[in-house]
């Protein structure tokens, strides 16, 4: 059944495209059930994408918090990293970021940090949702309703921070050029050229309200567009991606080369480890085997978890930060423990500056020591009730591999492995291959073909 | 036990105490039912003083926007100024976040068409269904337009639009000395200015301060102006101005500190301009029969709606009227300046006056037509409405009766009028006459009956 609507209510919040599913009520309804949900007494910090939808949905979300008698602290127009600083920085109750993040234009969505800027957790998310679903939300009496104040200041306040955290003034003499996909990177790279002096070149720049250039998503397919053809003729270090609220990146080569978005952990956790021996890495089951390979060279643990952002953050919770060396997708989302453990592309593509700096390699040089890994991903329709016989066959089929079976089936070998899984959003299977060397191409028509055969 | 009205959505908007009932999804979509109505385009957004204002603004811009509307936020501001300034930029309308009188826990969604009236009754019942059927409008992306903060000149083009009709250098040239209280409300950021910049007095205010809360009952009434009379026996102040929350009910104060009668100050500003403007006058049915006295020494007629503003406003444009008003709520609306009912028009022309003729306010009321007044309220259950009126038509057979708005009932020398609230589950009672003891009389008779 389609009605051509397009909204998503879940554990992760809300999202949709605006006008068409995702309307002001909903938006009104998920911010007061928040509003509902935080502690009262300390303020809440909202911050949105340059969507035109996002000062719809902020009007909506500052007068439900308000309702909720909570003071709310708007930072406008920034990246949803610096709204999990602010919220550290001003011992915030928690937080709104007011992004559809690497979705096309006409998406938006709603995404809540708890008091220490982290996403809620699974018990958290769900008593919000059901806070939601039962609409009974703790509106105050008009004397104990909350304020507005908008800050301008957390754009900086977050760049004081980054700048104790990597050496600005040795990462500036490179010549970066950085896709901002029209999304909020462009407001803090531009910063960071007057406050730092760095050298980065801009494109797509211009804050992106009714359309983006092209889609805001981290893929090395988008990077190919416009950003890898500029880095070798204008001579730069490296290219830059961002999505539209800047917690996610992918990146072209010196050679203007674009890089599977697969790369960025594995790259950061062979820049990292090195200096956390022993520690964890986690990931999920669909991202590259190759993290296993750099994760051995220093004697690092990867471990893997079902897909999805909410999976990753409870496994966070399970260990103390100290364990751990870094955590991330292969969408090119990292969070690193040296800047407040969320996902940070700015933080990203510094971390990865800082690892050029310090090995004096280009990052053609640097990729050139990691062993080529193809993989293949597809996606097939297929009715719900057929799922169970499917993954029982796969799994007798591939027996001879090491089974995983908490997020659909993923089946590794030594070189190789395949991950079936669900999808949590749309009545879809995934099939992901990948092989050290060449394209897996015989086993991800095997298995599309038996997917297809059962559904 | 009649239910209280702690929440309303009906012919008036929406009206109520905000937290539990008056909530933000309820003005959210309200709004984007409004947004959806009157179309995409520029829709003028402002509020009274009250806290609950800043928090409904938000929600009312987000359906407003929702709906693919231009957000004009004007912020504090007296409700007429609003009014003018919708007309003025040709926007598609407005909505004003006040709830005018009532007490500082309700708020509302007065709600304004593209020349800065009231929705008229047909305007309302269509908003009503659109709001009932919550198929709205529901811009995309690509189509949502911004908030914007406007309005500096509004304040402005309203007083310019007063002070046009009154002969400012005479006003200034007496210097006189007025007392004021704004209640804290919206008048508080444009009454000082107006009446000592551009009038020239010299001014003794009280509650002036937007961000304080109500410092009195919001209800500008005799019993709630103490403090008012207080000041203008203290300072020897020749009149005293006492607004509502949003500015557009006024109330007066005598030279020796007494509360005028409502209906008097509206006759006062009628006696005032019917000689020098054409048209008829048109009040509602419980203003006093003094009005009739007046147009009739000016060989003018007198028109009479049902109780509401929207309702005299929308007589007063069919006929082309030289002043409207309603009497017991402190209401002058001036076509002139406005079709709306505004404080500033009557402090202008009460000073004119009393420019003009050089006498105090308690000489100019004792010129006036007199006749004994009585307001009452008596509450009743539902279903009982009808029981009522239909009792009460019985105990006076053969007496003229108008049906327009619950019953009134006409003697030559009298008249009473009963109908119920529609913002409260109770009957409003008025009676007038030529004689204090007939006015007693037919009160406690009405009351007896009612109860």
């Amino acid at each position: 059944m389609s009605t051509g609507k397009i909204l998503r209510i879940s554990q992760v919040g809300l999202r949709g495209v605006v006008g068409r599913g995702l309307s002001a009520s909903h938006v009104m309804d998920f911010a007061s059930a928040f509003g509902t949900f935080l502690e009262p007494g300390r303020p809440v910090v909202v911050g949105r994408d340059p969507r035109a939808s996002g000062c719809m949905i902020r009007e909506g979300v500052v007068g439900a918090l308000m309702a909720c008698g909570h003071d709310v602290v708007d930072l406008g127009v920034v990246s949803s990293p610096v709204i999990q600083h602010a919220i550290v920085r001003m011992d915030g109750a928690g937080g709104i970021s007011i992004s559809a993040s690497h979705n096309a234009a006409e998406w938006n969505a709603l995404r809540f940090f708890g008091p220490r800027g982290v996403y809620l957790s699974s018990a958290e998310s769900s008593e919000l949702l059901d806070i939601y679903h039962l609409k009974k939300f703790r509106y105050q009496n008009w004397d104990q309703l909350g304020s507005l104040r908008e800050d301008a200041s957390a754009l900086d306040a977050y760049l004081d921070d980054l700048a104790r955290v990597y050496e600005l003034d040795k990462l500036r003499r490179f010549k970066v050029v950085v896709d901002c996909c029209n999304g909020t990177s462009s407001l803090i790279l531009r910063r960071m050229n007057e406050r730092f002096g760095f050298q980065l070149i801009l494109i797509n720049e211009k804050l992106g309200s009714a359309t983006f250039a092209h889609e805001p998503n981290t893929s090395s397919a988008t990077v190919a567009l416009q950003l890898a053809p500029l880095v070798k003729p204008l001579g730069a270090d490296a290219g830059f991606l961002f999505d539209a609220d800047s917690d996610r990146i992918a990146f072209a080569t010196e050679e203007g080369v674009p890089v599977s978005e697969e790369v960025v952990l594995p790259l950061l956790a062979d820049y990292l480890l090195p200096k956390a021996a022993g520690k964890l890495v986690i990931t999920n089951l669909s991202s590259t085997m190759l993290l296993e390979e750099i994760a051995a060279r220093h004697s690092g643990k990867v471990i893997r978890v079902p897909v999805g952002r909410q999976a990753a953050i409870d496994a966070l919770s399970g260990y103390r930060p100290e364990q751990i060396a870094l955590a991330g997708e292969g969408t090119g989302a990292v969070m690193m423990p040296q800047f407040r453990f969320v996902y940070d592309g700015i933080a990203s593509m510094l971390a990865i500056l800082s690892m050029m700096e310090e090995r004096r390699q280009t990052l053609s040089r640097i990729l050139a020591s990691y062993p080529p890994y193809s993989i293949l991903k597809g996606e097939l329709p297929i009715s719900s009730s057929r799922i169970p016989a499917l993954m029982m066959d796969l799994r007798n089929r591939y027996a001879s591999g090491t089974v995983d079976s908490t997020d659909g089936l993923r089946v590794s070998w030594p070189d190789h492995w395949f991950h079936v899984r669900v999808s949590q959003t749309e009545p879809i299977i995934r099939v992901i291959v990948e092989q050290r060397g060449d394209a897996p191409v015989e086993l991800f028509e095997s298995l599309m073909d038996q997917v297809r055969s059962l559904r | 036990m009649a239910r209280e009205h702690l929440l309303k959505i009906g012919v008036s908007g929406v009206r109520g105490v905000v937290g539990d009932f008056l909530t933000p999804g309820l003005a959210l979509s309200f709004a984007q039912a409004f947004g959806t109505y009157v179309g995409r385009g520029r829709v003028v957004v402002g509020r009274d003083t009250r806290t609950s204002g800043p928090m409904l603004q938000h929600a009312v811009a987000s359906g407003l926007l929702a709906a693919g509307c231009e957000v004009i936020n004007v912020g504090v501001m007296p409700t007429p100024t609003i009014q003018l300034y919708i007309a003025h930029t040709g926007a598609k309308g407005g909505i004003c976040l006040t709830a005018s009188h009532n007490p500082p826990e309700y708020n509302a969604l007065k709600l304004f068409n593209k020349d800065g009236f009231f929705f008229n009754q047909y305007e309302r019942t269509e908003l009503i269904d659109l709001y009932h059927q919550s198929s709205f409008d529901e811009a995309m992306n690509h189509e949502i337009r911004e908030v914007r903060k406007q309005g500096a000149t509004a304040q402005k083009i309203h007083a310019q639009r007063v002070l046009s009709f009154v002969d400012v250098d005479l006003i200034r040239s007496k210097k006189f000395r007025v007392a004021l209280d704004s209640v804290n409300g919206a008048g508080s950021v444009m009454s000082p200015e107006f009446l000592t910049a551009q009038l020239g007095c010299e001014l003794h205010a009280i509650a002036i301060d937007p961000t304080k809360v109500f410092p009195r009952i919001a209800e500008p009434r005799p019993d709630t102006l103490g403090d008012l009379s207080e000041l203008v026996r203290s300072t020897g102040a020749a009149i005293g101005f006492a607004q509502d929350p949003d500015g557009d009910r006024l109330a007066v104060v005598d030279e020796r500190g007494e509360v005028l009668d409502n209906d008097d100050v509206l006759g006062l500003v009628v006696k005032h301009v019917l000689p020098r403007f054409p048209g008829d006058v048109v009040v509602n049915l419980t203003t006093s029969s003094v009005m009739e006295d007046l147009a009739a020494a000016n060989g003018r007629k007198v028109f009479r709606t049902a109780v509401g503003e929207a309702n005299v406003v929308d007589m007063m444009l069919a006929v082309k009227s030289a002043i409207g008003g309603e009497g017991s709520n402190g209401g002058v609306i001036f076509p002139g300046v406005h079709y709306c009912r505004d404080s500033y028009t009557g402090m202008a022309f009460l000073l004119e006056l009393m420019a003009q003729t050089g006498k105090s306010v308690t000489e100019l009321v004792a010129q006036l037509p007199r006749y004994y007044r009585k307001l009452g309220r008596v509450t009743f259950e539902h279903g009982r409405l009808g029981t009522l009126m239909q009792a009460l038509e019985e105990q006076f057979p053969g007496v003229v009766a108008d049906r327009t708005d619950g019953l009134k009932l006409i003697w030559p020398d009298a008249w009473i009028h009963v109908r119920a609230s529609n913002t409260e589950p109770l009957l409003r009672l008025a009676a007038e006459a030529k004689s204090a003891q007939r006015m007693e009389d037919l009160y406690a008779q009405v009351t007896q009956l009612l109860t």
